[in-house]
């Protein structure tokens, strides 16, 4: 393939001796490469914060990008003259220029996966990165001299940034590497092209994306450490406010917090519950309308009993609105017919608390059951029609074909459902419940996903919502697995 | 086109019915009662699916002092399209139907072009640790980190209150990759092979083959994913606490879905409809107006993309 052998003829075996020796320092290249790029987006390593009016949920990624998250808090502090605004100025510029430095040294660590001429533009980027990120540093150290001779210097709070030591750190070493790198690099033929290895190529085109999956689905497993610090919003985490296992412990020995995980677990595992108990309910719609004759009847009913499971939840709310308030459909026709006094305004069933498990249930079930039915409907058009066959002859009429032929050979995939809707028990989603809450019901309507968002983001306690999530998706993992164990043992496939 | 393709919908429920009916069955008792009460379930359902929306539209569009007081049940009165027309002076209302549709188009086109070129990447045997990358992305589908630690995640990202928190964390969606990679797989290779030996580069032969062979699977999550976009809510909920200009057309409707002053009043200062709409509309019909607004969007499109619909939950129970 086109590796480094193609770059220079008469100097092959000396390149590749000097690629074998200079593996080690390529790998300490990369690695600080990647910590600088990756250290921009965590607020705690931002070398940018060189003082206390910056939020300290700042990273130096925010802190370069956006001026006005950085000046966030400072409005007070420049018009009353406490802080000069060029320096922060400044800083924003000095952040900037780091961020490109970290860009051009990604960059040149990327171009060190291709060959020899590639390596020694790779190299180059490096050295510049490195010079850029230099500049960088020294120009947030002089705002930070700056900023000492503040106005108000009590007020602004100036305060060294360890993170400006990091990054210190990092540069050195990125720069180090790339000098050594440069003296030991040979010249590449001049008839070289720029080539690089196609198992590089490719993983450097996933490589942005790899990084956004580890930014969004990863990263927030960082978030878990809330769960061990007394934190509240805007707080800081430090040990001080270090607790252990004092969050985890609460759940089961405060009595206000017991009281509440119980009532919500109820609520959780009997809607679930119920949701799993009526999850046949899909299969027989399918087997039912399979002994529908009228095809365009068929096509009908499968088309708009769809509908339904692509609204929103609040158009589903809108919808019982509608139908259910005081002054909706239900109480219209009431008092048409003469059900209710004339004048007299109706019931609001949604306020009402009563059976609003069922409720929930019936609402699921009209959003959900055509949607679900459609995996069943194509299910019985791939039974063997043979078996039906056998089944005439053997004397089976119409029920008992249903029951014996039908219903059998849908069994594996609603097994299937079965096991995937008993891993998610825990995890019956907000929206539902969200919508349809108010100030009557909501001691019977608050599941687990809902208990936590008013826990977390309205009332602020972000360090027990933390333990409450961390619990359920540890469950739900295990459940799954379990779940997946259990499907392999009895069917010998996998669901996952 | 459209129409064959229902008639081969129609040939295979067909055949599939001769399939579990190979000898009709007698007429007896209990075969026509079951077959009555089908008929009757059937009915009655669909109805309840349909119904709503019918019951929804026509007060929307009936005489407003009728509705008002309760009379419009099944039958519409007085005729008018004064309430949608008076729904333009609700800025807000017009703000969230841009939010909504930009990110449905953003978001949706973004997903898609990055789903087929993961989903290609991740079929190429020679990539580095191909096989870890791989479960590197899919295992995301069955861990969470929960709710507060990806609020706090997105705020340290400095996307709370921010459009792109709507596009960005959707891009990269492991579950349209796992389908794209099964479509790409099935495509036979050897077009893409000769490509390659002719020197085309990866992203040369993505872009003229890949990309126009996997259309049809394309289409199935672009699909999926516009309806997400359309009807998120919960993002709009919590990440955007503080930027009302965020809010997106499903958490806009509930917001005026749970306003029990009269927004009537809102609306009669809001615009030159004012003296209109301020005397007849009241509360009720303006919620009704604006989840018609809402819902309108989906029922346009749904018959013509109910095929895809349903070809996308059958890929979903044959992934690997």
């Amino acid at each position: 393939m086109a590796d480094i052998t193609c770059a220079g003829m008469p100097a092959t075996l000396k390149v590749e001796g000097v690629m074998r020796e200079g593996k080690p320092v390529y790998i300490v290249q990369r690695i600080a490469t990647l910590l600088a790029a990756a250290l921009i987006f965590f607020p705690a390593a931002s070398p940018s914060r060189i003082c206390n009016m910056i939020n300290k949920n700042l990273s130096l990624f925010t802190s370069g990008i956006s001026y006005g998250s950085l000046t966030g808090e400072m409005g007070r502090a420049f018009s009353r003259g406490w802080l000069n605004e060029g320096v922060i100025i400044l800083l924003f510029a000095a952040s900037l220029v780091m961020l490109l430095g970290i860009a051009a040294s990604s960059a040149g660590g990327c171009m060190s996966l291709g060959n020899l001429k590639f390596k020694r533009l790779g190299n180059i980027f490096s050295l510049a990165g490195g010079g850029v990120q230099i500049l960088g540093l020294v120009l947030i150290y002089v705002s930070y001299v700056l900023i000492q001779g503040a106005g108000n210097v009590d007020r602004v709070g100036p305060r060294f940034p360890a993170g400006l030591i990091v990054y210190l750190i990092l540069t050195v070493i990125m720069m180090l590497t790339a000098v050594i790198i440069r003296i030991m690099l040979p010249k590449a033929a001049p008839d070289s092209q720029y080539e690089m290895e196609s198992r590089y190529k490719l993983f450097l085109i996933f490589l942005p994306f790899a990084a956004l999956c580890f930014v969004f689905s990863y990263l927030p497993l960082w978030g878990w450490r809330y769960a061990f610090f007394d934190y509240s919003a805007g707080g800081i985490l430090s040990m001080d406010n270090f607790v252990g296992f004092k969050w985890f412990t609460s759940l089961f020995q405060s009595e206000a917090t017991k009281a509440d995980v119980v009532r919500v677990l109820k609520n959780t595992l009997a809607m679930s519950g119920l949701g799993i108990a009526t999850s046949w309910c899909a299969m027989a719609f399918a087997i039912f309308l399979n002994e529908i004759k009228n095809l365009r009847f068929r096509r009908f009913v499968q088309t708009f009993t769809t509908i339904p499971n692509f609204i929103s939840w609040v158009l589903v709310y809108a919808i019982a609105f509608a139908l259910f308030s005081t002054d909706g459909f239900v109480n219209t026709i009431a008092s048409q017919i003469g059900l209710l006094a004339e004048g007299a305004a109706g019931p609001n069933y949604l306020m009402s608390e009563a059976h609003i498990w069922l409720k929930m249930l019936a609402w699921g079930i009209w959003k959900g059951i055509g949607w679900s039915a459609i995996i069943y409907i194509a299910g019985i058009s791939g039974i063997d029609q043979q078996l039906y066959e056998a089944a005439t002859v053997d004397g089976a009429g119409r029920f008992a074909r249903m029951w014996h032929v039908t219903l059998p050979g849908l069994i594996p995939t609603y097994c299937v459902m079965l096991l995937m809707s008993i891993a998610n028990i825990l995890s019956n989603g907000m929206d539902q419940y969200y919508v349809f809450q108010n100030k009557m019901n909501t001691n019977t309507i608050e599941v687990l996903d809902l208990y936590v968002y008013h826990l977390g983001i309205q009332n602020g306690n972000i360090p027990l919502s933390t333990v409450i999530g961390m619990v359920k998706s540890v469950v739900s993992v295990v459940l799954l697995f379990a779940a997946n164990r259990i499907s392999k043992s009895v069917r010998g496939e996998s669901i996952v | 086109m459209a129409k064959t393709m229902q008639e081969k919908l129609d040939a295979k429920a067909e055949r599939s019915y001769e399939k579990t009916h190979k000898k009709k069955w007698r007429l007896t008792p209990g075969n026509i009662t079951f077959n009555i009460l089908n008929y009757l379930f059937f009915t009655v359902f669909t109805i309840s699916c349909l119904f709503p929306f019918y019951y929804l539209f026509i007060n929307t569009i009936s005489d407003n002092a009728m509705v008002k007081t309760g009379q419009i049940a099944l039958i519409p009165h007085g005729l008018h399209l004064r309430n949608y027309i008076a729904m333009f002076s609700l800025s807000d209302l017009g703000n969230a139907f841009v939010v909504s549709i930009a990110r449905t188009i953003l978001g949706t086109a973004l997903m898609v072009a990055a789903s087929a070129l993961v989903g290609y990447l991740v079929t190429k045997q020679e990539m580095w640790h191909r096989k870890f990358w791989y479960r590197f992305l899919i295992i995301t589908m069955y861990f969470n980190a929960g709710t507060i630690p990806w609020f706090l995640n997105m705020s340290m990202l400095g996307l709370t209150n921010h459009f792109m928190a709507y596009i960005i964390p959707g891009i990269v969606a492991p579950y349209n990759i796992i389908l794209v990679k099964t479509y790409i797989e099935s495509i036979p290779n050897e077009l893409e092979e000769s490509a390659l030996i002719d020197g085309a580069g990866f992203l040369t032969v993505f872009r003229k083959i890949i990309w126009p062979l996997s259309k049809p699977i394309l289409a199935t999550i672009a699909i999926f994913g516009a309806v997400g976009h359309w009807n998120s809510f919960t993002d709009s909920l919590i990440l955007m606490q503080n930027a009302p200009q965020f809010y997106t057309l499903q958490h806009r409707l509930y917001v005026y879905l749970n306003t029990s002053s009269n927004i009537g009043q809102i609306l009669s200062t809001g615009g030159s409809v004012g003296t209109l709409t301020s005397s007849v509309m009241d509360t009720k019909i303006i919620k009704y107006t604006i989840s018609m607004v809402t819902v309108i969007p989906i029922l346009l499109v749904y018959p013509f993309m109910q095929r895809y619909f349903e070809k996308g939950i059958m890929l979903g129970a044959v992934k690997g």
